[in-house]
């Protein structure tokens, strides 16, 4: 009879809490990992200057638009986060409407849909993540053909590119810079081919330790995961980013079709082009798409606008065209040799 | 009277059987003989069956490389891990000596690692940088085994790692139920040692042997983990599943590779058992 009672104070107590905590506006973000890009900082910025709060959210980007596409009738997400083929994606699914945040003109022609169905909130670039002490005197490699050399047999790794997206961009963007297309593989494939006798294994898993540790001592990846090994970590790194060429790998985000908080959705991807939010990003090294938002003190740590320059954007449109192809391709002419 | 109550005890176990395995496996199956680009449990396509995906597994050479790598891996590592446990076993048996249960403890420990921990384990020793090729430099100025955790060894000392402990409690297990008295009634008959382990030994052991290999035959050959983290080039039909699905989003091919490996267990597990000419479920 006590019990009952007690139980029925509790369930009383829950329904008041929640009727009094749900009065808070809320803003749902679909892939908002707090400890990636700086999530967790940018969202705690927001909830301070506004009180709009942006709840954490766990699911990668392929795992967002699988949602949202599974919610389409009943949308609870207002806004998603992704690497950038997988946000283009979504978009040619229909799964964003079209929105233009204030800062829109100042976003790169190349970062943004014409339209509005996707635009990349910061970017990150292909560079090689080289572990100094690992390299035992050997010269830091500079160029791609820098990494062909005999000397680094045995001591080179890029992740597996059916696995990931940041390496998927990078085998994608090689090929490009080659003078690939879409559809022709050729010339980035042979160069995967020949680049194989120094690779160490194609990782599947992080390798952010074994790269600080040394049993990687040369790893192809985002220069920001370098950065991160050299100025949080304190790690003897050096993040190059190659001579004779980079591409850059947007992260983008899209309004979803039937928002449910749709205006305040609007004022929080407006705030996140401002400087504030935008140099928020650079805390965690990834290069703001508002250039200017960068901080001097930041931008120091970040390689230099002359070593930037070799940087290409890459068209999302092609690269999620060329997906299973070519990663089917790089299954069968790199890794397995068929 | 006992017959419902029987019943009912069986009955949890019975509903998770079938919304675990059977029902599952069903899914697996349509989702096979399809194909590609079906969602697992989908409605079955307007194409039909077709055996394409087994076709495929069995003609395309990378596919039939790596189940033919399962296998031959599966096997070395059911075999080495039977032969390096099988003296310890004897002991743990027969043996009576102070901190025999540690002994126990410290074999069965690796049971309780994930194959990704013990991926990582293998490339601490056996890595580029590892602390066996280290060491080895440091005697011999040629850092040897360097990089051997990427290649088939390393593969095969991470298996074997995890499969000791079970290898070392099926055989004390069966070994426990072994009588050591006929051991003794040949040695008395006069039966030389090498007579008695081929004659009365071995024989006896036979079953507990057998059960032992399908055990540790059947978890490697679904083994993933460490192969995840550790295999460059060296493909396995578990990461090759794995591929399918997350890569390339063809549940037909993945679930036909699955079927596949769950008939050679089944048939490796039941062909055993009925060669060791009992039917018990090999204990674990």
């Amino acid at each position: 009879m006590k019990a009952s009672r007690t139980m029925f104070v509790l369930l009383g107590l829950t329904l008041a809490a929640s009727t009094s905590f749900a009065e808070p506006k809320v803003v749902i973000q679909y892939d908002c990992i707090p400890n990636y890009a700086n999530w967790g900082g940018v969202t705690a910025a927001y909830e301070k200057k506004t009180g709009v709060r942006v709840p954490p959210d766990m699911k990668g980007s392929s795992a967002a638009m699988a949602a949202l596409d599974a919610e389409k009738r009943n949308p609870l997400a207002d806004v998603a986060y992704y690497s950038g083929a997988i946000g283009f994606q979504a978009a040619e699914k229909g799964l964003h409407q079209p929105y233009k945040p204030a800062a829109w003109d100042k976003i790169p022609a190349t970062l943004k849909d014409p339209e509005g169905r996707w635009f990349a909130v910061h970017t990150a670039a292909v560079a090689f993540i080289v572990n100094r002490a690992a390299l035992k005197g050997k010269p830091v490699p500079r160029t791609w053909d820098d990494l062909l050399k005999p000397e680094y047999k045995g001591m080179i790794a890029y992740d597996d590119p059916t696995w990931g997206g940041t390496s998927y961009t990078l085998v994608y963007g090689r090929n490009i810079l080659m003078g690939g297309t879409n559809t022709d593989f050729g010339p980035g494939l042979a160069y995967f081919r020949k680049l194989d006798s120094n690779i160490v294994h194609y990782p599947r898993e992080s390798v952010y330790n074994d790269v600080l540790r040394g049993e990687i001592p040369i790893w192809i990846n985002a220069d920001g995961n370098g950065l991160k090994m050299k100025y949080v970590d304190k790690g003897d790194i050096e993040v190059v980013i190659p001579e004779d060429g980079s591409v850059s790998m947007p992260l983008v985000m899209g309004m979803v079709a039937g928002a449910p908080h749709a205006k305040e959705t609007k004022k929080y991807l407006d705030w996140l082009f401002t400087d504030e939010a935008q140099a928020l990003f650079a805390e965690a090294f990834f290069m703001p798409v508002i250039a200017s938002a960068l901080p001097p003190d930041l931008a120091s740590k970040f390689p230099s606008n002359k070593e930037y320059e070799v940087v290409r954007d890459l068209s999302l449109a092609d690269m999620s065209a060329a997906a299973n192809s070519l990663k089917q391709a790089w299954l069968d002419q790199v890794k397995n040799r068929k | 009277m006992k017959r419902p109550i029987l019943l009912i005890m069986i009955l949890p176990a019975l509903a998770l059987i079938f919304s675990l395995l059977v029902w599952p496996l069903a899914l697996l199956f349509v989702s096979s003989v399809q194909s590609t680009g079906n969602a697992i449990g989908a409605a079955p396509g307007r194409a039909g069956l077709s055996l394409s995906n087994y076709v495929e597994i069995l003609t395309d050479p990378w596919y039939f490389g790596a189940l033919v790598n399962s296998l031959w891996l599966s096997f070395s590592v059911a075999a080495l891990s039977i032969l390096l446990c099988l003296g310890p076993a004897w002991l743990l048996v027969r043996g009576d000596f102070p901190g025999k249960s540690w002994i126990r403890a410290l074999f069965t420990l690796p049971m309780s690692f994930s194959g990704v921990i013990v991926g990582f384990l293998v490339v601490i020793m056996l890595g580029r940088i590892g602390f066996i090729p280290q060491f080895m430099e440091s005697l011999t100025g040629r850092a040897f085994l360097s990089g051997s955790a990427y290649q088939f060894t390393g593969l095969l000392v991470a298996y074997i790692y995890f499969e000791v402990p079970r290898a070392l409690l099926t055989l004390e297990s069966s070994l426990k139920k072994f009588d050591f008295q006929l051991e003794t009634a040949a040695r008395s008959l006069g039966a030389g040692r090498w007579q008695r382990f081929f004659w009365v030994v071995l024989p006896n052991l036979w079953p507990a042997l057998l059960s032992t290999f399908s055990l540790t035959f059947c978890v490697s050959l679904g083994s993933f983990g460490v192969a995840l983290i550790i295999s460059k080039r060296f493909a396995l039909m578990p990461v090759e599943i794995f591929q399918q699905f997350t890569g390339f989003l063809n549940t037909g091919l993945a679930s036909a590779m699955c079927i596949v490996l769950v008939a050679i267990a089944f048939t490796v597990n039941y062909g055993l058992r009925m060669l060791s000419g009992r039917r018990e479920v090999p204990s674990a």
